[in-house]
């Protein structure tokens, strides 16, 4: 098969995937047994319902609802949030949201792999030996406790006890850079600690597997520093896995991290969602786990691409499959 | 008798204890929510009457524990037993069968992965647990009905992806092409050839799977959809957070629960997975 038509069935792929998604969502909320346009007007008279019903095609069947949303949705019509006031875009909500999302993801990711490639690397090289033991063992433990325990850990001990950080909120970079990153590091911690753990064995697996191989030897007979060796020869090729999974956690982490966003008050994509759980904003819901699986897509996209531009032996061998 | 390192009895000794309590807890000497006088409000660890002291209300922490292990040990039990049974069935079928079933079967998983683990059960917790009139509470049993039902879904695509996998690397093995050829039924190809190698793999995942679920059912209940007033270790939590700043001793009890739990499941699906390669190695 061509190149060209590779991607254009991995592309076809994905947008199947996110069609079945929206739909899925689009029936479940269909399923709820009680009337939308009730819960999202609840002191609203029988005839506001109606046009509401109407607005949102509710009264269409499940298809022709979906079709209506959808048609909105590629339009960048996310829907509305409805409060006894009156309504909000939730493309409002969610244009507030993302940078939040997208900043704390790609600090959580950063700081996640500057930790890990060192330890991956070091952990490799001493395999068996008691650095690799100590590393291993240590990170084993930190990254079964769940995230949001070391986010009340956090908070107890830098938050309340010592006082160093703030504990809520969130502060744009427009406020300055140092009160920007007050507010970021306990989630940004909390966040990256489990990714650590992964990202490290990992590389320490894959690193322990390249080493093995006999370029390894050839290039130590060569008389080549172990340095040289360790970072030009091992670590380029395997850091593919590691960058895989890198790129498939940040879908996650966008909207994931409902729970550490609500302990400190982020107020980012995964929020927007709880917050719409609990409003019973069934539109802004169906939209926002839309845009999330949207993002999940895309990163999944990116990690097909950069497997190529990484280790080139990939390009032909999925041109080939 | 296996030998084991330390950790690993550690981690068989905890979940052994987490199984007891859960199982038996009822017959040790205090009530779930021993109540206690207006002095004995909220008092630290190791107080005399209260080995892990009681929360600002005067609720034992202890006996609140040992509560909530059984309710987070059952949901989490439930769902992994249900999720992991319908994702195997479906993944070692989807790679056995191959061809569109197949087909059908990656796009499914697909779709279930492209939203994270706990938008989808946040999601699926509040649409099925909405009751007709929407003023009045979800009873609590109901709750963990929706819980484990949704938790159940969320585990389909990840251990059905996982068994797929693993039947794809069997199915391909000369002894079943030579049970086939033999004229074995497929039925019984699946069951005597491809289920026993694949299982192993599966146990491994399902221990983690464990502590998937103990985590995301503590999310749940922190966010406040899951199981409310402190009936789980995740209810505790979601409890102990509003006195964090006085009592915080109030949150180390469900965490340290919590953290043992899941670094002891994790830490045996490690074991189950290096007992597994060794054996793979030898062959």
């Amino acid at each position: 098969m061509s190149k060209i038509g590779f991607w254009l069935q991995r592309i076809a792929q994905l947008l199947i995937v996110l069609l079945l998604v929206t739909f899925g969502v689009s029936l479940l909320l269909r399923l709820i047994p009680v009337d939308l346009a009730t819960i999202l007007l609840p002191v609203g008279t029988e005839e506001e319902r109606d046009i509401l019903r109407n607005e949102l095609g509710f009264d269409k069947g499940p298809i022709g609802y979906y079709l209506q949303w959808l048609g909105n949705f590629v339009q960048g019509d996310f829907g509305k949030i409805y409060f006894s006031g009156g309504t909000e875009e939730v493309s409002d909500h969610l244009k507030n949201a993302m940078p939040r999302s997208l900043l704390l993801m790609v600090y959580t990711q950063v700081l996640a792999l500057a930790i890990a490639i060192p330890l991956g690397v070091l952990s490799a090289y001493r395999a068996g030996r008691r650095a690799d033991k100590i590393i291993s063992n240590t990170l084993f433990a930190l990254s079964s406790i769940p995230n949001f325990a070391i986010a009340l850990l956090l908070v107890i001990f830098i938050g309340v006890k010592f006082a160093w950080l703030p504990t809520l909120g969130y502060a744009p970079i427009s406020d300055g850079v140092w009160e920007h990153f007050k507010h970021m590091i306990m989630p940004v911690i909390s966040l990256s600690l489990g990714l650590i753990a992964t990202y490290t064995r990992l590389l320490r697996a894959d690193m322990i597997a390249a080493l093995r191989e006999d370029y390894v030897t050839m290039a130590a007979s060569k008389g080549l520093s172990d340095r040289r060796i360790l970072w030009r020869h091992v670590f380029r090729p395997s850091s593919m896995t590691l960058l895989t999974s890198a790129a498939l956690s940040m879908g996650g982490l966008i909207g994931g991290a409902i729970v550490i966003e609500s302990i400190f008050a982020t107020y980012g994509v995964g929020f927007e969602v709880f917050a719409a759980i609990a409003g019973r904003q069934y539109v802004a819901l169906q939209s926002t786990v839309a845009v999330i699986a949207l993002f999940y897509v895309f990163f999944n996209l990116v990690v097909d691409i950069s497997s190529g531009f990484v280790d080139p032996r990939t390009r032909d061998r999925r041109v080939n499959a | 008798m296996p030998k084991f390192t330390k950790p690993t009895w550690f981690a068989i000794g905890w979940l052994g204890l987490m199984l007891f309590f859960s199982l038996f807890g009822w017959l040790l000497p205090f009530k779930p929510w021993n109540f206690v006088f207006e002095d004995d409000l909220e008092v630290g660890l190791f107080s005399s009457g209260h080995l892990l002291g009681t929360d600002s209300n005067g609720y034992d922490l202890l006996s609140s524990a040992v509560a909530g292990t059984r309710m987070s040990i059952f949901i989490a039990i439930a769902a992994v037993g249900l999720g992991g049974f319908i994702g195997s069935v479906l993944g070692i079928l989807a790679a056995y069968l191959r061809g569109k079933i197949d087909t059908v079967m990656v796009t499914i998983f697909n779709v279930g992965l492209s939203v994270p683990n706990l938008v989808l059960a946040l999601a699926l917790v509040s649409v099925l647990a909405t009751n007709v009139d929407i003023n009045q509470a979800v009873p609590t049993w109901r709750r963990v009905m929706v819980l484990i039902m949704s938790l159940t879904i969320v585990l389909i695509p990840i251990l059905g992806r996982i068994a797929r996998g693993a039947t794809l690397s069997w199915s391909g093995r000369e002894f079943v092409t030579a049970a086939r050829s033999m004229g074995m039924k497929d039925s019984k190809i699946i069951l005597k050839h491809i289920v026993p190698n694949v299982l192993p793999a599966l146990i491994a995942v399902a221990f983690l799977a464990v502590g998937v679920v103990i985590i995301a059912e503590a999310s749940l209940s922190i966010l406040g959809v899951g199981i409310p007033d402190g009936a789980s270790w995740g209810g505790m939590i979601a409890r102990g957070r509003n006195d964090l700043e006085y009592a915080p001793h109030v949150l180390y009890v469900p965490i340290v629960f919590l953290a043992l739990t899941v670094i002891s499941t994790n830490h045996l699906g490690d074991v189950v997975r290096a007992k597994l390669d060794s054996r793979e190695a030898k062959v």
